[in-house]
């Protein structure tokens, strides 16, 4: 026996691995292929389906299949690298349960809300589609008909969605799921800069010295991001990480200062930073009278929830006002934040006093650049605007911003929250390149870019995410279109509001997706749709970077992008059908046309013909129709922001290009925007200009700290915040697929802390349920896993179709974003 | 001063007046038993998980992290507490390190690590001693429980019992040598031998 | 005998119509959850062991970073210490006989090689994961480009 323990061992474990496999080891191996034309790989690029980092990925084709992905090393972004979902990319078009025809409910041949899927034509789909939405129209009008989109939505797909709703159904009902992760961001924006979208850009990375997350787990969210953060930190070792969380997780791992908070209070200890800064006479006084207001905001805002709640009953600002502020002067502001000494803030969020002055310092002092990311812990907060509003604050009061490396810095979620839900304007008080339905002069402008009759956008704003659920159980929406997201696995409070409404007799539900998802199965009909690569697209990530791909696979026979579907059922109107007999009276020349016709074949945006799509290339759309669609749309898109400082190059250049960072001036793209010599909208000898504020001036914002809705009691004793994990996307509709995925991170269990479990009679693997005044979830207990929740808070993400979380969590938002508070409800958890 | 102690040393001395040669022997005896009793409970309670974690400092640190490892949470459910592997089970070795362990209290009273970010300041030195200890004993500790003799390498992941079958038993390596951190978090590993 | 077919025909004809109809029309489409209502839950199974086999898994491309066949419990990857790289690092290979990280990992974010591994990649949990014993809910119908290839040289000798 010559044989040592290593060869052994390798020998019996490819037995093992054949045996598993079943097949016989093949005496020798087989010979390889090497002749060219079969072993080639069409490559193309295209920006990853997940996360709103917006990594470049190389994909890789053969036989009209998707064999290979890998990260894309001329992306600026991630330089060839990948997180886990984005190496499995290959393979999250071919689960085996694609959707490839139209399903109906239907009993006796017939649509009946209580039958079962049946298979249909696209056809029939549109006929029922057609006849439930004119019904609705001839019933409610306008306002019964909305449509819930997507942050994932391609911006041409975005740009059709709203143009449908809001010139074509004249209703402004429509809203993305960006609602649920953005809004706060944006609200955050809008109220200190009057301009959406960050400053800065992810070079700021590479030249900062500190980095601070705010309710940010950026290890498992952004993970791409994370290693440029690893990359600094471990590569300059005088820079800092700080990493404020209400539970220990693998962001913490890189922190120089972990701190855990008691949740909702992150407010304080951002006014408490901007007092530090104050008292120890860091204010970078001359960028401050120059560049900033102060102002008091409006407090005892409500918290989004019904009007007959009694915390709405309660509240002094509940409505109109909550958006409100005063003028006020630095004297003032710095008494304001006084109250908010290391003490106080210490007692109340439970992070010692000596982490507190250590993260302070790092934005008082003047010789530390500091960079700030957030994501939902500040925007899913019923303050979230506020928290937005207050990390600004500190930024503008050392001056550290809008140059490299000083950067508070707003991260997305979704491949394309910023590029379609927010600068094509998809949500319900939205309209293109920052403007508003309520605006007199955005709506006239609109109308005119899209050759419409004056008058036709209706100016109140519509029903936005958490009001749609609400007003689908009130059986006041009747016609609704989801498409590209998965609500009724997202919406919190499904037992209370979205399933009730979805199921309500009154109402006719369109879902469309790729794969039949927990909203499919809460839907009437549910269409068959292509994603990702099956399709031409753009999406523009974080940093303002509009990216571009081509079609590059044919969709399952059946399928057929949002894009199509969109525009296809516009065909099935007459413009009478939708716009009333004094809008066409005014406007002779609509009479007689199709809805299509108006928004579509409008001279601009099939303007482009169909030669100029590359002979190569796939383009279901653009052949179907007969002309360039996706260019024709972009570029009717583009041309409301060009001049306006949301500036975008020309469509085929991003064909080019690994993305390009608006405005696009003169071809070239503006990494910090507000500073001159970087920005080309920053008027010469201003220095900086935050041109959103007609006085080029930013808002301080003195804004307080504010209880939660719902806070641990006596019978429901812990907090609960839900959230991702790395191995899995949202929902999980695509990773739960590739099986790699699904058996990194199977099923969603309630992170808990041992002495919590061991108080309450459990152990890691006990079935438990929450329980929430709203409904339960059954899960098993995690006392060891990757977050590590302090005594009192439980985690559990939401990412698994069959542990429904969303059934327990609170639909209170914040009153001015709208967006709900998903990391904040009280739950008690016990055993089953 | 000089007289008092004179005075003391002298009546020592001095043989016994009163009591009997017997008396004295029996009852130096049991006093004797009542004493070394007493020293051995006394002794036997600081040897005890309870008395370890009264102190915040264990708690909260490195009791907090074991709370996650095999050694507290495994499936047959024989854990380790923190004596089983922190003080030595044979007793001469044991009263040394209770020796040692005077030096812990003057850092209790002193707080030397009362807090989290003073702790991590002294995990690698604290860490190492540990270490060095395990490393010049064989990881008599952890044998204590997991002894060569009766390991199944059948049992074990390929890994586990190829390391174990040669480098272990080879005598080239002991537990330790592999297994650092295997109850508590690691501090700063630049430096050390293997990482 | 003849009524005994007849019956039989139609008991399999209806049978056959049954089937057919479960497969054309269901109410409960959402795979990943099963025959289960939205407002009802199915228990939740047990939580998978992670599996330990040390058997490498075949990767779907090359470019796919492997999976871990072993437990990670309690490995340590922070600002401390990289528990991985105490075996899977350049200099530990030979000891650990664990396979080494492909040079990729050496390449900062330009593509220069560096003398010890990029601290971009330094989060291995980034791109590897373990694998628990659990058994997908839906297939996957990717086809492996090997196979592709396979068919093609196979199609090319039969003409």
């Amino acid at each position: 026996m010559t044989i040592n323990r290593r060869e052994f061992i390798k020998a019996n474990a490819v037995a093992a691995a054949a045996a598993v496999a079943g097949v016989a080891v093949p005496a020798q191996a087989s010979n390889l292929i090497t002749s060219s034309d079969v072993t080639k790989l069409k490559w193309d690029k295209a920006p990853c389906r997940f996360c709103g980092t917006g990594c470049s990925v190389n994909v890789g084709v053969m036989d009209g299949k998707v064999v290979a992905t890998h990260g894309d090393i001329k992306s600026p972004v991630n330089k060839g690298l990948n997180c886990i979902k984005g190496y499995f990319l290959s393979k999250i078009m071919y689960g085996k349960d694609r959707l490839t025809t139209p399903l109906l409910r239907m009993k006796n041949g017939k649509f009946d809300k209580e039958g079962e899927f049946t298979p249909i034509s696209w056809d029939a789909a549109f006929d029922i589609m057609e006849e439930k939405a004119k019904k609705t129209l001839k019933e409610k009008g306008p306002e019964g008909i909305g449509m819930f989109g997507s942050g994932q939505w391609t911006v041409f797909e975005g740009y059709a969605a709203s143009k449908l709703m809001k010139a074509g159904f004249r209703t402004n009902n429509i809203d993305p799921n960006a609602r649920h992760c953005m809004a706060s961001a944006v609200g955050g924006f809008m109220r200190t800069f009057g301009i959406d979208e960050p400053m800065g850009c992810y070079d700021d990375i590479e030249a900062t010295d500190a980095m601070v997350l705010w309710g940010s787990n950026m290890a498992e969210m952004h993970p791409i991001l994370w290693t440029r953060i690893t990359d600094r930190r471990l590569s300059a070792p005088h820079v800092k990480v700080a990493v404020l969380s209400t539970f220990t997780h693998r962001s913490s791992d890189l922190a120089d200062n972990s701190m855990i908070f008691t949740p909702q209070t992150d407010l304080a200890i951002l006014n408490f930073i901007a007092h530090y800064i104050i008292k120890t006479d860091r204010v970078n006084k001359d960028f401050v009278n120059k560049h900033t207001n102060f102002r008091l905001g409006n407090t005892d805002i409500g918290y989004g929830l019904r009007p007959e709640h009694h915390l709405e009953k309660k509240a002094k600002n509940n409505g109109k006002t909550a958006g409100g502020s005063s003028p006020i002067n630095f004297d003032q502001y710095a008494k304001f934040v006084s109250t908010y000494t290391a003490e106080y803030t210490s007692k109340l969020s439970g992070v010692p006093v000596d982490n507190l002055n250590a993260l302070a310092e790092l934005y008082a002092d003047p010789k530390t650049k500091v960079c700030s990311f957030w994501t939902m812990g500040f925007n899913q907060h019923t303050r979230g605007v506020w928290a937005n509003n207050l990390v600004y604050n500190i930024h503008l009061l050392t001056g550290k911003i809008s140059t490299p490396g000083n950067s508070p810095f707003s991260l997305t979620g979704q491949p394309s929250a910023c590029g379609t839900a927010r600068e094509v304007g998809t949500f319900s008080h939205r309209l293109p390149a920052d403007m508003v339905v309520k605006n007199k002069k955005h709506r006239d402008l609109s109308e005119k870019l899209w050759k419409i009759p004056n008058g036709t956008i209706p100016p109140k704003p519509g029903y936005h995410a958490v009001l749609q659920n609400r007003k689908l159980k009130d059986g006041e929406l009747n016609f609704y279109w989801s498409m590209c997201n998965n609500n009724m696995q997202a919406a919190a409070n499904i037992n209370e509001e979205a399933y009730p409404g979805y199921r309500n007799p009154k109402n006719f539900i369109v879902v469309s997706d790729p794969y039949p998802t927990v909203t499919a199965q809460a839907a009437d009909l549910i269409l068959p749709t292509s994603m990702w690569v099956e399709k031409e697209g753009v999406y523009g990530n974080a940093e303002r970077r509009t990216q571009a791909w081509y079609q590059m696979v044919e969709a399952p026979q059946g399928a057929k992008s949002d894009l199509w579907q969109l525009v296809e059922f516009s065909k099935r109107f007459e413009i009478e059908d939708v716009w009333p007999q004094e809008l066409l009276d005014k406007n002779l020349s609509y009479k007689g046309k199709s809805m299509y016709e108006v928004l579509f074949k409008n001279g601009q945006v099939d303007k482009f013909s169909i030669n100029q799509v590359p002979t190569d290339r796939l383009n279901d759309e653009a052949r179907h129709f007969g002309f360039y669609i996706q260019k024709g749309l972009f570029e009717e898109y583009a041309s409301f922001g060009r001049g306006k400082a949301h500036d975008l190059a020309d469509y085929d250049r991003y064909h080019e290009e690994r993305g390009l960072r608006w405005p696009v001036v003169d071809g070239k793209e503006t990494l910090w925007r507000f500073k001159e010599g970087s920005d080309p909208y920053v008027e010469a000898g201003k220095d900086f200009q935050f041109y959103g504020k007609k006085d080029g001036r930013a808002i301080i914002f003195a804004l307080p700290y504010e209880p939660a809705a719902e806070s641990p009691d006596a019978e429901y004793d812990m907090w609960l915040s839900t959230g991702r994990v790395l191995e899995h996307w949202h929902s999980g509709s695509m990773t739960q697929r590739v099986p790699e995925l699904y058996k990194a991170v199977p099923d969603a269990l309630v992170y808990m802390h041992p002495d919590d479990a061991k108080q309450r009679g459990m152990r890691r693997g006990d079935l438990v349920k929450i329980v929430s005044r709203r409904g339960e979830v059954q899960t098993r207990v995690e006392t060891r896993g990757r977050n590590k929740p302090p005594i009192g808070l439980v985690f559990m993400p939401w990412f698994d179709a069959s542990r429904l979380v969303n059934k327990v969590t609170l639909d209170a938002t914040d009153p001015l974003s709208k967006e709900t508070d998903y990391k904040k409800c009280a739950v008690k958890v016990v055993k089953v | 001063m000089k007289d008092m102690i004179k005075i003391g040393w002298q009546t020592l001395k001095k043989p016994s007046a009163y009591f009997s040669l017997g008396f004295l022997v029996i009852g130096g005896f049991i006093a004797g038993i009542i004493f070394w009793g007493g020293f051995n409970t006394a002794l036997e309670v600081t040897n005890t998980e309870e008395f370890c974690i009264s102190c915040h400092e264990m708690e909260n640190n490195v009791y907090e992290e074991l709370k996650t490892t095999i050694h507290f949470s495994n499936r047959s459910g024989v854990r380790a507490t923190c004596p089983d592997c922190h003080v030595p089970h044979k007793w001469t070795d044991k009263i040394a390190r209770k020796m040692q362990a005077s030096k812990e209290v003057w850092g209790k009273i002193f707080g030397t690590i009362n807090t989290r970010d003073k702790f991590l300041a002294h995990r690698k030195r604290l860490a190492q001693n540990e270490w060095t200890r395990l490393k010049a004993n064989d990881s008599l500790e952890c044998r204590n429980c997991h002894n060569f003799d009766y390991m199944d390498f059948t049992a074990q992941s390929s890994r586990a019992s190829q390391q174990h079958s040669t480098s272990l038993a080879g005598g080239d390596k002991t537990c330790i040598d592999c297994h650092k951190g295997i109850a508590h978090q690691l501090p700063d590993m630049k430096g050390v031998e293997g990482w | 005998m003849k009524t005994i077919t007849k019956n039989l025909v139609k008991t399999l004809l209806v049978s056959i119509l049954f089937t057919s109809s479960v497969f054309a029309a269901e109410k409960h489409v959402a795979t990943l959850r099963g025959e289960v209502n939205i407002d009802a839950q199915k228990e939740p199974s047990t939580i998978a062991n992670t599996l330990n086999t040390d058997i490498k898994q075949g990767r779907n491309y090359p470019m796919q970073p492997p999976i871990i066949p072993h437990k990670t419990r309690n490995y340590e990857v922070n600002l401390n210490s990289n528990k991985c790289m105490s075996c899977h690092s350049r200099n530990r290979t030979e000891e650990s006989q664990a396979p080494m990280v492909s040079v990729t990992h050496y390449m900062d974010r330009d593509g220069n090689f560096l003398a010890e591994v990029s601290p971009r990649r330094y989060f291995c949990n980034q791109c590897h994961a373990t694998q628990k014993d659990a058994k997908p809910l839906v297939e996957n119908t990717f086809i492996d480009m090997h196979t592709l290839m396979k068919s093609k040289i196979t199609t090319d000798n039969e003409h």
